[in-house]
């Protein structure tokens, strides 16, 4: 979890690496270490499934905004209302 | 014979008031009936400090993953440089309605304080440099001090990452905080800002709840200036609130250092800004 919430952070605070998540997103993954459940929550923008498994929801949030996630979609996912 | 000797320091003022960035960002989402109470205690804050003629502000806040991570992440930091960056970048200042700019600071009244701490046996985290401000001070300060005209002292306290500094550790915080203005003399008149909260949910899919009678319960207690029952809040009871209402922190540390009771110049439930809005003052 620490290095999913790692990602998270350095997404929100570097906009080439937030682009680059949005074109291979596996390569950035794969450079954090992030494998099975998270793994694929994150390519999938599972938000939902992250917050259940105990990701802090300020830096879900602030991921999503960085990675062209709007608010109102944002909360959809959370909510478990976009699958 | 000595010469005539410098008073002390002391506390001539404490506020406290919630930041969410719809304050200064959106503001006009809300209805004026919710808004215009609002806007009009910050005004009356704004106009007290300035008859108060601080020599510096204390403003106690949170951090919003903007500088701190949990790979270092304090329960307090104080901050002693001589300036500050805020908002972070400008597509936050552009979110905040805030223009990006350098903050004063109060580097003195910073190190004095950092170093009071330690000899209290409080032990925050020192932050000398670097640190930047996101809507945990830019949304008060806009309104508070719009010419960033008083030099700062920004505290952090943790209100965004589990688990927290206790209630009580908060209050006390706060009170020596008070003890620490009073043994300088450098900084003759400090007001002292806490500003967070109230109820909200950010990021969570209660997000635009707003618990009412959580805040209302918090208030009365602030406005009897009953120090225990300010303390005594658990973390349970805090979360029925929303994780953003941990921020209340903040108002704990101002409570501590006003050691007074407050009034509540304002409070609207404010879903448009997704937070239990309000602003608050001691009876100093």
């Amino acid at each position: 979890m620490f290095q999913l919430q790692k990602l998270l952070w350095d997404i929100r605070k570097d906009t080439a690496l937030a682009a680059r998540f949005q074109q291979e997103p596996d390569a950035v993954l794969d450079g954090y270490g992030i494998e099975g459940v998270e793994r694929e929550a994150m390519r999938a923008l599972d938000f939902k499934t992250l917050y259940d498994r105990g990701a802090n929801p300020y830096l879900l949030y602030f991921c999503a905004l960085q990675i062209g996630v709007d608010r109102a979609e944002y909360y959809a996912r959370i909510r478990g209302e976009v699958i | 014979m000595a010469g005539p000797t410098r008073e002390n320091g002391r506390v001539v003022g404490a506020f406290a008031t919630s930041h969410s960035p719809g304050i200064t960002g959106f503001p006009e989402r809300a209805d004026a009936a919710r808004r215009e109470p609002i806007e009009r205690a910050f005004a009356e804050v704004r106009n007290r400090i300035a008859a108060l003629e601080p020599d510096a502000l204390v403003v106690v806040s949170v951090e919003h993953f903007t500088n701190f991570f949990l790979a270092n992440l304090p329960a307090f930091a104080v901050c002693t440089s001589d300036s500050y960056l805020g908002p972070v970048t400008r597509e936050m200042g552009d979110f905040l309605n805030v223009e990006q700019h350098q903050y004063p600071g109060a580097a003195g009244l910073g190190r004095h304080l950092y170093e009071f701490a330690l000899e209290s046996e409080f032990d925050p985290s020192l932050v000398e440099g670097g640190l930047a401000f996101d809507e945990n001070f830019c949304v008060p300060l806009k309104h508070l001090d719009p010419d960033s005209s008083y030099p700062l002292v920004p505290v952090i306290v943790n209100g965004v990452n589990p688990p927290w500094p206790t209630a009580r550790r908060c209050y006390n915080f706060g009170r020596m905080v008070r003890a620490a203005i009073e043994a300088q003399d450098e900084y003759q008149r400090v007001v002292v800002v806490g500003t967070g909260g109230l109820s909200h949910w950010v990021g969570m899919p209660e997000s635009g709840t707003i618990n009412e009678d959580f805040d209302r319960d918090f208030l009365a207690r602030l406005e009897a200036g009953d120090a225990d029952r300010l303390s005594a809040y658990s973390q349970a009871e805090i979360d029925l609130a929303g994780n953003g209402a941990h921020e209340i922190r903040t108002w704990l540390v101002a409570a501590g250092a006003a050691s007074a009771p407050f009034e509540t110049l304002a409070y609207e439930p404010v879903p448009e800004w997704l937070t239990g809005t309000a602003v608050a003052a001691a009876r100093i």
